[in-house]
């Protein structure tokens, strides 16, 4: 079997008359993202947890919070690290093995997404400076694809971050030691949001679903904080977008980044 | 239910016996038993069980969807939705005279391209062989392919085309059912399309329920003469 | 596979066990076929506070080629465990452990799939571990069987799973996972009903003769009781408003 999915070419075809004349096959406007799932705690031995639904694409999200040795020039701050894994019962074509290159771009964009807007501040999760900090791991599984993993892990790991509880250490006896029962929400700063933009032809659709995802000539993911800014961007696929297009996608972003940052805090706050 | 249908699964027993084990069942000892999920039919002296589940078994003969995924110089692979994949040699396209160096197969099949074809031969030592050589078979210009299981096609079809013509008729649309479970619908109106599609969705979802013809009349707002 | 450990009180003198349960309960068990878009055929397990997805693919395409056998399809299967799925959080990188439990998984299923009808073809069984507390194998074991179920697989029988095992020198039904660390044995089976196999058995720890037989029995009994939910969960996806 081939390793990449072919697209029925009656269906991209389809999918660009359609573009043409403004509409979507599954009657999405253009800038609109698809139906969005938060079920916060779906794993309650984690730390915090989370399993989003975009479409049909789903992925769970686990943090684990424990003690670590910081980095060498980092003494006074905590780890924090995003990672992405596509599982194999997720599409026929996920090979197992050690990741491919599109596999460790979606766990390095998604880190990024995340880390570059300073989501979690990291000076507050020290338990003995350069000997002893929290590391916080934020695990994504996809489960299943149709399309736009970025956004999905990036919704799965805010909101699994959003609801997460970290737990107290103190440093006794030359090491980290659990203080049972005192448990607090992680220092959060900011609610970063990813919106994924695919390049159809010379149109911009938004949360490109599985199909569209192969019909794409380029994309790029954008990423805003809570006070509207860009704090990271990745461009993908081979063909390439004009300034226009560019800038277009970064308004888009944040207008659409604007409205799915009201769902995380929606889930935040029913979890409580 | 009659008793002679059942719902049954994997490990179930059927009967008992003497009774010959025909599709889907084996014989232990003196009791027949289910090897899938589906529907128990005893008939005269024989037993077998219908499927609700599971990939089409090239069977020949079968009119079948079929997908372009790659080709050689001397033959296209197709996606016909099967654990095999099918096999459609370049002179059932290009004709007896076919050469390798002159004809270029990606003229006129390209990864991507759907086919109506049928099924040429088939047995488990080697991938099924695809023929499109027949007047209504060959290259899918138009219309959208919607995937159902292959297990509820015989519903889709009904007794004696009952079901698809019901749903043409209601819909103005043309559909191309292949076993595979691959569907290929055309309408002039999109409405039409709309209808026909999600009547086709529905009897996929519903297959075991015993209404289902009403309830796919209703949505197709058809009126009965009476 | 430690002693007894004297802080934890696995039985109690009501014969109630440390989560509350008697010597012949399972823990809450719930399975539900099917949920997966893409796989071809899907099943969800909760068992205690196991919770397992497992998806199959197949029969299909074997690549490379030189692995797939001329006869018959082939089964494989892969048993993961998430990072987030333990205490301490895991590599993702496949240990020693997980690569035996696939292995004893995979051969608790062969005597039930059929693949003789599928030469040069492999069906792919993926279990996923999202959140595991003891008896994750015979679990995911479980819902493997429903989910090549409901992929349309042929198998002969379905095949339940329930670990038996000792406490306080009292033989129990579905070990948890403290009752795992802290007791005296643990006897995980997979077992086909209508063909009265076992084909899963494995031992942790020190039975007399007669605990043994015991052991056996009670875990039969048990794997009994799991295949009523195995029913009930492909009744559901499949046979939903009742008969015809």
């Amino acid at each position: 079997m081939a390793s990449v999915s072919v697209l029925d070419e009656l269906k991209k075809a389809q999918i660009l008359e359609l573009l043409e004349q403004g509409k979507r096959v599954d009657g999405r406007a253009l800038d609109e993202a698809r139906e969005l799932t938060i079920e916060t705690n779906a794993i309650p031995k984690a730390n915090g947890s989370a399993r989003v639904r975009l479409g049909d694409t789903e992925v769970i999200c686990g943090v684990k919070i424990q003690p670590d040795r910081p980095f060498p020039d980092t003494g006074d701050r905590g780890i924090f690290m995003c990672t992405a894994e596509l599982l194999p019962l997720s599409h026929p074509t996920v090979e197992t093995g050690p990741p491919q290159p599109p596999v460790i771009e979606l766990a390095r964009v998604t880190d990024r997404g995340i880390r570059e807007s300073h989501m979690i501040d990291v000076s507050k999760l020290v338990i003995l400076k350069d000997k002893s900090v929290v590391g916080v791991f934020a695990d994504n599984v996809v489960v299943d694809q149709d399309g736009n993993l970025f956004d999905a892990c990036s919704y799965a790991a805010t909101a699994a971050l959003l609801v997460a509880k970290t737990p107290k250490w103190d440093w006794v006896d030359e090491k980290p030691t659990l203080v049972e029962g005192e448990e607090t929400p992680l220092p959060i700063e900011t609610i970063p949001v990813s919106v994924t933009m695919g390049k159809i032809g010379n149109h911009i659709v938004v949360d490109p679903n599985g199909d569209e995802w192969a019909s794409m000539d380029a994309r790029v993911t954008i990423t805003s904080d809570s006070n509207g800014n860009i704090c990271a961007l990745q461009k993908g696929g081979s063909d390439g977008f004009t300034q226009d297009e560019i800038n277009q996608c970064g308004e888009i972003s944040v207008k659409v980044g604007a409205k799915i940052r009201e769902k995380l805090k929606a889930a935040q706050s029913g979890s409580q | 239910m009659d008793n002679k249908r059942k719902y049954v699964i994997p490990g179930d027993v059927v009967t008992t016996g003497p009774f010959r084990p025909e599709q889907n069942v084996i014989l232990e000892g003196n009791k027949i038993i289910s090897t899938t999920i589906g529907i128990s039919e005893i008939y005269d002296d024989s037993v077998r069980v219908i499927p609700l589940t599971g990939k089409y078994i090239p069977k020949i003969n079968d009119l079948v969807i079929g997908k372009v995924i790659s080709h050689t110089s001397l033959s296209w692979e197709l996606d016909i939705n099967s654990c095999y994949v099918g096999f459609l040699p370049a002179q059932d396209v290009f004709g007896r005279d076919f050469s390798a160096h002159a004809d270029e197969l990606s003229s006129k099949l390209a990864s991507g391209d759907l086919v109506a074809a049928r099924i040429a031969n088939f047995d488990r030592t080697r991938d099924p062989l695809i023929t499109i050589s027949d007047r209504d078979l060959g290259k899918i210009d138009s219309g959208d392919l919607v995937k159902i299981s292959p297990s509820k096609v015989p519903r889709l079809i009904g007794k004696r085309g009952s079901m698809i013509q019901m749903i043409e008729m209601a819909t103005n649309a043309a559909v191309t059912i292949g076993q595979n479970g691959w569907v290929v619908v055309s309408c002039e109106t999109p409405e039409g399309l709309l209808k026909a599609k999600k009547a086709i969705e529905m009897i996929n979802e519903k297959a075991h329920v015993a209404n289902l013809t009403d309830q796919v009349k209703e949505m197709l707002e058809i009126k009965d003469e009476s | 596979m430690g002693g007894r450990d004297a802080t934890m009180v696995l039985l109690d003198e009501n014969g109630i066990r440390c989560d509350g349960r008697k010597v012949d309960e399972t823990r809450r068990i719930m399975i539900r076929a099917g949920g997966l878009k893409n796989a071809d055929g899907s099943a969800y397990i909760e068992f205690g506070d196991n919770k397992i997805l497992v998806g199959v693919f197949g029969p299909r395409d074997v690549h490379p080629k030189h692995m797939s056998n001329t006869d018959t399809g082939i089964l494989r299967v892969r048993y993961h465990m998430e990072p987030f799925s333990v205490g301490e959080r895991k590599n993702p990188a496949p240990s020693r452990r997980e690569i035996e439990i696939s292995k004893v998984i995979k051969e608790a299923l062969e005597p039930a799939v059929m693949l003789e009808k599928f030469p040069r073809t492999a069906v792919d069984v993926f279990i996923e571990v999202l959140q595991a507390d003891g008896g994750t194998r015979c679990a995911a074991l479980t819902a493997a069987s429903v989910a090549l179920a409901d992929a349309g697989i042929p198998m002969r029988d379905m095949v339940a799973a329930v670990a038996a095992g000792k406490v306080a020198d009292t033989v129990i039904l579905d070990v948890n996972n403290e009752e795992d660390q802290a007791g005296q044995a643990d006897m995980p089976i997979g077992y086909m009903p209508s063909l009265d196999k076992i084909t899963l058995l494995q031992l942790d720890g020190v039975l007399t003769p007669e605990e043994y037989k015991k052991c056996v029995d009670v875990g039969v009994k048990g794997c009994k009781i799991v295949y009523e939910l195995q029913k009930k969960a492909l009744n559901d996806k499949y046979f939903g408003n009742g008969g015809d």
